[in-house]
């Protein structure tokens, strides 16, 4: 709360300091500005770290590599803690709150700590892992030496680097507002868009894969991966903003998991701290856009996949075939959900379909039925071209921008 | 139970039934002229037994209550939807205030833990006489107890229009309307219907209560024909959910508007044509048509416009009503179409609730006043209903077609005890075809009470 009041004062103040701020010519200034920042590999520890390095447009806003976790800080050997999540098609307007029904809802990052898009851009330009800043002062001093530092100080006010607080926030202000209002980050421009805009057909396996992914007694995924249009009519964006908890298998390649007593829990902790006393909630993290999945090198919070088929397979093989996806115990027994502390795995979701199922049990999709998802999810990738019949999330970055100018 | 009269009622009821399940929009009408005629002969079966009782069935209509002003003659001819203004309590001259409430107990046979208490309905309503022809009515109410936003309950207006007569059996109205479709809809409160629950076909085919924003007349003639025509908001397509079961429970109910902020690019008519030419006897029909995309086009950048833009509605209803002595009978039958639904489908496809292209239901309903004394009166009744809320779907790339759902078949054997006309006691048994645990669909006991003044 105390934060929130000082963010919202500061952020006035900014706003007093700037009244052209007020416009939309303004808007599109700071945004400018939040682009550059964006892509400035020199407001880091080690000069070579940018957020474009780990949210790669033409990876839709994603990791370029097949890493677990991204290396950061002075000579990029501080690893990280989680996948690189896709920036596109993010809920701009849902800070965290718990629904009507006591459904956790929104945020920003895995496990939704950020309330908004000021706020989360503090971790990554700080972190020691990530670009490494320390702090505001040590910030301000590298955004002071950047190209547009000139420009900054026309928007925000000649003596804006006098004060490192106000520098920080101004930035991170940028930042959101380009993300906010670019249509780099929200194209709506894949396969299955056109196809909704009865522009063009699916395949009949792309059509298959559609009703398998939607089907409540098959797939099911649609019930936490929205494919329809949301109430305000926009596109579906394939997620509800929720969370849940998949028990995904525990990835020895992130280094923070070498300890075993190390569990990174999502919304009860360790990185977000409010909520540390709902034990109910530890390992529930958010449900991710499917918009650009077939892009991703690796899969789920901790990337313990690195390829689409295997993270569908998880999901319908999970409780028919356990021992494929997880270690077995001092015992030999299969110890399933071993990313959860032992008493927790109740947490584990396992009423819902596709993964309500006992071994031995089919599977609620084939191998072929698989296949069929994975050619669904494919046209949802970003920049489709009907000729080429291929789609390219660089493409749609691109054609925005030009249709920017 | 036996009698000819209530066999006859119910086959001619049914065979009316029968038919309508394949039928389109074209054969209504027919259905219609069918019906007619079958009323012709059911008429005359009946001119006996009418000789031979005079007082009509308690819920015909509420006694008046006692100390009820008088009112304008204005709307006296055609009772308006709810209490009416010949019920109700007068605040003063021109104002006269009326209510009703229904609670309800259901228990599923197989389910017992599904069983469910409920304060269904309270309701207040009012009736503002401004002078001679101009007079305000309107409904409140809340349903299930408690609305807030961590409550299930709804706090809804109801009603809420403007009537001017412009000669003693014609005029306008303007405002927020209930439907004049069906037999339910402009009278539902629980003393008006028999078993505890309303009639399914008149929730699931005919949403229940059903209303709609605009103008509209009404009127009467010396002949017996009452008459009913409107401008209204149309109910808007975008508001589909097909992960929803909403719309397999009531397709028209998922997505009427009630004047909520409603869409209203696209507007609808409706039509009613009653004849109650001879006391006792209700027979017509009403339609209700009209586009319902609403126009949702391009609220996103690169959007196209809503795949069912053009979609049209057209709700078709036809109805006999016949009270007579210790006897109430009806039948009604309704059938509902929704073009152009083929694209918004086609992004629905696998989820549980496509849009249907086809809807129908109907019922045959036999009551007798068994035994009347002082103000009280007992009286059995027995229902059947057949409906469908997804007869057919458009169809689709082969192979990925919706099969059309099975029709819900549904008994209900119960009986209203009215401690006097305005205050009811219900018990009723329904027996279902098949079960539908989303839908709450299961053979149930049920017990109510409800009243109106
Ligand atoms: C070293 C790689 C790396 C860099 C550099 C980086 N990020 Fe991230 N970003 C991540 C990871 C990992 C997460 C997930 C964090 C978590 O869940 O705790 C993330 C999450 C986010 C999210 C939340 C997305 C969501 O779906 O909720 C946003 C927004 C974001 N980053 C923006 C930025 C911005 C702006 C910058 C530059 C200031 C930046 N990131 C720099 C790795 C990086
Ligand atoms: C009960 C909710 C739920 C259902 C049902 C569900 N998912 Fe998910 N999905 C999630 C959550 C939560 C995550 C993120 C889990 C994590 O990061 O640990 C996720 C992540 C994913 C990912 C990884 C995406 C990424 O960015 O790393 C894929 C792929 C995926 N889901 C596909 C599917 C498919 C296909 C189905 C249907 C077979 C499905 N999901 C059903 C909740 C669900």
């Amino acid at each position: 709360m105390q934060k929130t009041i000082t963010t919202t004062l500061l952020l006035a103040a900014l706003a007093a300091c700037a009244p052209v701020l007020a416009d939309e010519a303004a808007s599109s200034a700071v945004a400018a500005l939040g682009e550059r920042i964006f892509h400035d590999t020199s407001l880091s520890s080690s000069g070579k770290m940018a957020c474009s390095t780990c949210h790669d447009p033409a990876s839709a806003h994603a990791q370029t590599n097949d890493l677990a976790v991204q290396l950061g800080g002075p000579d990029l050997a501080t690893p990280g803690f989680r996948a690189v999540p896709s920036l596109r098609y993010m809920n701009l307007n849902l800070p965290f709150f718990f629904a009507n029904d006591g459904t956790p809802t929104g945020g920003f990052t895995h496990d939704g700590g950020a309330k908004d898009l000021v706020e989360q851009a503090h971790t990554p330009l700080l972190a020691a892992h990530e670009m490494d800043n320390v702090n505001a002062a040590g910030f301000t001093a590298r955004l002071g030496r950047a190209a547009y530092a000139a420009a900054f100080r026309a928007v925000f006010g000649t003596d804006v680097f006098a004060d490192p607080e106000r520098a920080l926030l101004a930035a991170e202000y940028a930042l959101s507002e380009y993300q906010n209002t670019s249509r780099e980050f929200r194209p709506f421009d894949s396969k299955f868009d056109l196809f909704l805009q009865r522009k063009i057909m699916l395949s009949a396996q792309e059509l298959r894969g559609m009703v398998l992914f939607n089907r409540p007694d098959k797939g099911n995924c649609a019930s936490c991966h929205t494919s329809t249009r949301q109430a305000d009519g926009q596109p579906p964006v394939f997620t509800d903003y929720t969370y849940d908890n998949l028990g995904v298998p525990r990835n020895p390649d992130i280094p923070a998991n070498a300890d075993p007593a190390y569990f990174d829990m999502g919304l009860c902790g360790p990185f977000r701290t409010d909520l540390s006393a709902r034990t109910d909630l530890c390992g529930q993290f958010k449900v991710p856009t499917l918009r650009n999945v077939a892009t991703r090198h690796v899969f789920f919070h901790n990337g313990v996949f690195h390829d689409l088929k295997t993270a569908i397979e998880f999901y319908v093989q999970r409780d028919t075939n356990p021992s494929r996806w997880y270690p077995l115990d001092a015992n030999g027994r299969v110890h399933k959900f071993d990313d959860i502390p032992a008493l927790m795995t109740r947490n584990v979701n396992t009423t819902e379909a596709p993964y309500n199922r006992k071994p031995g049990q089919a599977p609620a999709l084939s191998d072929a039925e698989i296949d069929d998802v994975v050619a669904f999810l494919k046209t949802l990738t970003d920049g489709y071209d009907p000729i080429t019949n291929s789609a390219d999330p660089a493409r749609s970055a691109r054609d925005v921008k030009r249709g920017d100018e | 139970m036996k009698h000819r009269i209530l066999a006859l009622a119910i086959a001619a009821c049914c065979a009316t039934l029968a038919l309508p399940a394949r039928a389109d929009d074209a054969t209504l009408k027919a259905e219609m002229d069918a019906l007619r005629a079958e009323v012709a002969a059911l008429k005359a079966e009946v001119e006996q037994m009418r000789a031979a009782s005079a007082a009509p069935v308690a819920t015909s209509k509420p006694a008046p209550a006692v100390n009820a002003e008088p009112v304008p003659a204005l709307a006296a001819t055609t009772a308006p939807a709810g209490g009416g203004v010949d019920s109700g309590y007068a605040l003063g001259a021109n104002t006269t205030l009326w209510g009703y409430g229904q609670l309800d107990y259901n228990r599923p046979t197989a389910r017992p833990a599904d069983a469910r208490a409920d304060l269904t309905r309270a309701v207040l309503g009012f009736n503002h006489v401004f002078d001679e022809s101009t007079r305000v009515y309107g409904e409140l109410e809340w349903e299930h107890a408690i609305a807030s936003a961590d409550d299930a309950g709804e706090s809804e207006v109801e009603q809420l229009y403007i009537e001017h007569a412009l000669a003693p059996n014609y005029g306008v109205r303007a405002g927020l309307m209930l439907v004049p479709i069906g037999l339910l809809n402009e009278h539902h409160e629980p003393t008006q219907f028999y078993g505890v629950e309303r009639n399914f076909v008149e929730q699931a085919i005919i949403p229940s209560t059903w209303r709609e924003g605009g103008v509209a007349g009404y009127g009467n003639t010396d002949s017996g024909f009452q008459w009913d025509i409107g401008l209204v908001t149309s109910p808007d397509l975008g508001k589909w959910d097909p992960t929803s079961p909403d719309g397999r429970e009531s397709p028209l109910g998922a997505i009427h508007q009630e004047l909520q902020l409603s869409k209203a690019h696209d507007l609808s008519l409706w039509a009613r044509l009653n004849w109650l030419g001879v006391p006792g006897l209700n027979v017509g029909g009403a339609v209700f048509a009209g586009k319902i995309g609403q126009d949702t086009s391009k609220q996103f950048e690169g959007d196209a416009n809503f795949p069912a833009d053009n979609a049209r509605l057209l709700l078709g209803e036809t109805h006999v009503r016949w009270q007579s002595g210790p006897w109430d009978l009806t039948a009604l039958y309704t059938r509902g179409t929704i073009s152009d639904t083929q694209d918004l489908n086609l992004g629905f496809l696998g989820q549980p609730t496509p849009v249907p292209k086809a809807f129908w239901g109907g019922y045959a309903q036999a009551a007798w006043k068994a035994l009347a004394w002082n103000q009280s009166s007992l009286v059995p009744f027995l229902r059947f209903e057949a409906f469908n809320t997804g007869a057919a779907y458009a169809t689709q790339p082969q192979g990925f077609g919706t099969p059309a759902l099975p029709t819900q078949r549904v008994w209900t054997a119960g009986v209203n005890y009215y401690l006097n006309p305005n205050v009811v006691f219900k018990f009723d048994y329904q027996d279902f075809r098949y079960d539908d645990e989303l839908l709450n669909y299961g053979n149930r006991f049920d017990l109510g009470i409800g009243f109106q003044f």
